[in-house]
């Protein structure tokens, strides 16, 4: 058989039964033979939504999504995608077409070494430039994807490849991954430091969802009597209902949850790199705090903090082996009781019904309204914000979002691959106009393939939270940021096909939303929005988080 | 000055991606030498850095890239270095262990000077 129908038969082979893709002049043997595969293949409009499709369905599914793309400017429109990937460590394929070997480094026509550009933002990358390489570094690709600490994997295949023969048996390939060193050397220490704690503290990471560590997690925090916090990339891992927690930490965060943070005396921090959106001031960030950090990345490790215990290993593991090591302790309920107060007094009616719309009322609907296996991903921005702060992720409900590298434009075609995973869940993306108009081509995907997302736009007319940062720090100097002539969304819409509503009555949001929940095909939601509301609280950047801005919040500071 | 001893496969690419994790980290290297060793399709880069501390923060995302077999700092202590040197009292040889002779030659300061450290 020829290299393009080994192609096919080895992403076959790893039970591939979708891909994200647009074709391309190098790529026309490999889509040829799609035309007698089992494997669908859903064209997108632009190769970056490709990848994050392929990046929404890797987060839902656990496995890996697939995504072609042709060379040159196809390549270089995939690395917004894969980039997204590999900050969230998401484990997705991403294929890429390149000219023949022969003219390879030429200057071919579409030629672009998107093997260099893909080397930084990948866990690892293949260029076949030898045929007989090609079924092992395709094997090898899933395995990687999928080995110790996720990531996107990127295979660049010259077109003559293609048109290399193969027997079905060169196609068994074994591939090998050396699995990660686990090293719990450290793990008497740490249970000493948990079992001594008065003040202990559960701060869970991207890699909790990754390893779905979640209900060993609610065990542990039980045990030990500590509060969880969450970061942005693990909201949803443990429900945001289990009484011990707190909701998310951060620059954006719930303060009950930046107060435990920043008052234990050890912190069990559990597949996070303690980003300096979570730390703020690096310096003030647990001065007297012990950390013990899990990670299944041995380099993360005391990376940014320096962690007095650390623990190499999948946060499953890690967490069942304290759990087992834990049994002796013996409960001090001060600390846990304080928390609970405090978390009462974290609570608050956001259910604001006043015009214009305020986002935390639509966000306070989809919390009430969604099912409890709904899946939300968000935009980045005020959207996001809002979303991380005050929706209810309870129950196994979801949340996708772009934490790691912050992309605008990720959310709807996350959410286009988070329901191809799973169908039968509601899907909703939580959007923004200024990130939606970056993706809104993708509504001819959704649209042609049946897939009924829901998308809420928070419509302010602004990229909102470049607006508040010079709105907060730069003197209100707004520049750059108003949109002066929007779209008419839901006309927009409704000429790609789908259906669309537009919501500028605080009065009408839930039955929006009901309708959108309902809906058989897209619907876009356009809740026009208050633009002078805020994301508050907010611990501006560099800053401790006894410097926040509160806004609305009702926070008292924790102080008695 | 740290010397840093890793152990490659042999095929294109496995620089840029060695020296990608340096620029990342924003390490200057001072020194390196790569090149086929005993083993077949494998390599071995040494290299030297000047700042401990990255040199150890680097260890550990070099080993987490696929094509690096192995990363070690090479121990400097009980290693040999041999030194020749030209000052104004002609030509001057210097055996002893790393430290020993790279003090030597800080402190004579001479106009030439070819250090081998680790070598052997």
């Amino acid at each position: 058989m020829k290299g393009a129908r080994a192609t096919v038969k080895l992403l076959e082979k790893q039970n591939v039964d979708l891909m994200f893709g647009i074709p391309g002049g190098v790529l026309l043997p490999f889509y040829d033979e799609l035309v007698d595969s089992d494997i669908r293949h859903i064209l997108v409009r632009h190769e970056q939504c490709a990848a994050h499709m392929a990046d929404g369905y890797a987060r839902v599914s656990k496995r890996p999504g697939v995504c072609v793309a042709t060379s040159g400017p196809g390549a270089t429109n995939m690395v917004t995608g894969v980039a997204t990937a590999f900050m969230d460590s998401s484990p997705i394929i991403a294929i890429t077409g390149q000219v023949a070997t022969g003219v390879l480094g030429n200057d071919a026509f579409q030629e672009a070494d998107s093997f260099s550009l893909m080397m930084p933002i990948t866990k690892h990358n293949f260029r076949i430039t030898d045929p007989k390489a090609l079924p092992e570094s395709i094997n090898r690709a899933f395995m990687i994807a999928t080995t110790g600490r996720y990531g996107p994997v990127h295979i660049d295949i010259p077109t003559d490849i293609f048109q290399a023969d193969y027997t079905e048996e060169e196609l068994d390939v074994k591939a090998r991954v050396p699995k990660p060193r686990r090293n719990l050397s450290g793990l008497l220490d740490a249970i000493k430091l948990l079992e001594s704690a008065e003040r202990p503290t559960i701060m869970v990471g991207g890699g909790v969802t990754w390893s779905r560590a979640g209900p060993e997690i609610a065990v542990l925090s039980e045990m030990l009597m500590a509060p969880i916090v969450t970061t942005l990339m693990a909201k949803g891992s443990v429900p945001d209902n289990h009484p011990l927690v707190l909701g998310v930490c951060g620059m954006h965060g719930k303060q009950v949850a930046n107060y435990a943070l920043n008052n234990c005396d050890v912190l069990l921090a559990i597949g996070t790199r303690f980003s300096d959106r979570v730390t703020g001031k690096l310096s003030e960030f647990g001065a007297k705090t012990k950390v013990v950090h899990v990670d299944i990345d041995s380099s993360e490790i005391g990376k940014n903090v320096k962690g007095r215990v650390g623990l190499v290993g999948d946060a499953w593991t890690v967490v069942n082996a304290l759990i087992a090591g834990l049994q002796k302790r013996k409960k001090k309920a001060t600390w846990i009781e304080r928390i609970k107060i405090l978390k009462k007094e974290c609570t608050c009616d956001y259910n604001i019904k006043s015009n214009p719309i305020k986002p935390q009322k639509v966000i306070h609907d989809l919390s009430k309204l969604l099912p409890d296996d709904a899946i939300v991903t968000t935009e980045v921005g005020q959207n996001q914000m809002w979303a991380l702060h005050f929706y209810e992720c309870q129950d196994n409900r979801m949340f996708i979002t772009s934490g790691g590298l912050g992309t605008m434009g990720f959310g709807f075609p996350a959410a286009i691959g988070a329901k191809l995973a799973r169908p039968d869940s509601v899907v909703a993306d939580i959007a923004g106009d200024g990130s939606l108009q970056m993706v809104t081509h993708e509504f001819a995907t959704a649209v042609e393939n049946d897939i009924p997302v829901i998308v809420c736009l928070l419509n302010n007319g602004w990229l909102g939270n470049v607006k508040q940062w010079q709105k907060l720090f730069y003197g209100s100097r707004y520049i750059a940021t108003e949109f002066g002539r929007n779209p008419d969304f839901v006309k927009l819409a409704e000429a790609y096909g789908a259906d669309a509503i537009r919501v500028e009555k605080q009065s009408e949001v839930a039955e929006a939303i009901e309708r959108g929940i309902k809906s058989q095909v897209p619907i876009l939601l356009d809740f026009v929005i208050d633009p002078e509301e805020d994301v508050l609280p907010m611990t501006p950047p560099g800053k401790a988080s006894s410097e926040c801005i509160k806004g609305r919040c009702i926070w008292k500071g924790g102080g008695d | 000055m740290e010397v840093m001893m890793l152990l490659v496969y042999d095929q294109p690419g496995v620089m840029q991606r060695v020296m990608g994790e340096f620029t990342r980290k924003r390490i200057n290297v001072e020194t390196i030498v790569v090149g086929k060793c005993e083993m077949p399709e494998r390599a071995r880069i040494v290299l030297s850095v000047t700042d401990k501390e990255k040199a150890h923060g680097v260890l550990e995302h070099l080993r987490a890239l696929q094509e690096v077999i192995e990363a070690d700092i090479v121990d400097s202590d009980r290693h040999e270095a041999y030194a020749i040197m030209q000052g104004k009292q002609g030509i001057c040889r210097v055996t002893g262990t790393v430290e020993e002779v790279e003090a030597l030659v800080m402190k004579s300061q001479p106009k030439r000077y070819i250090e081998a450290m680790n070598a052997i």
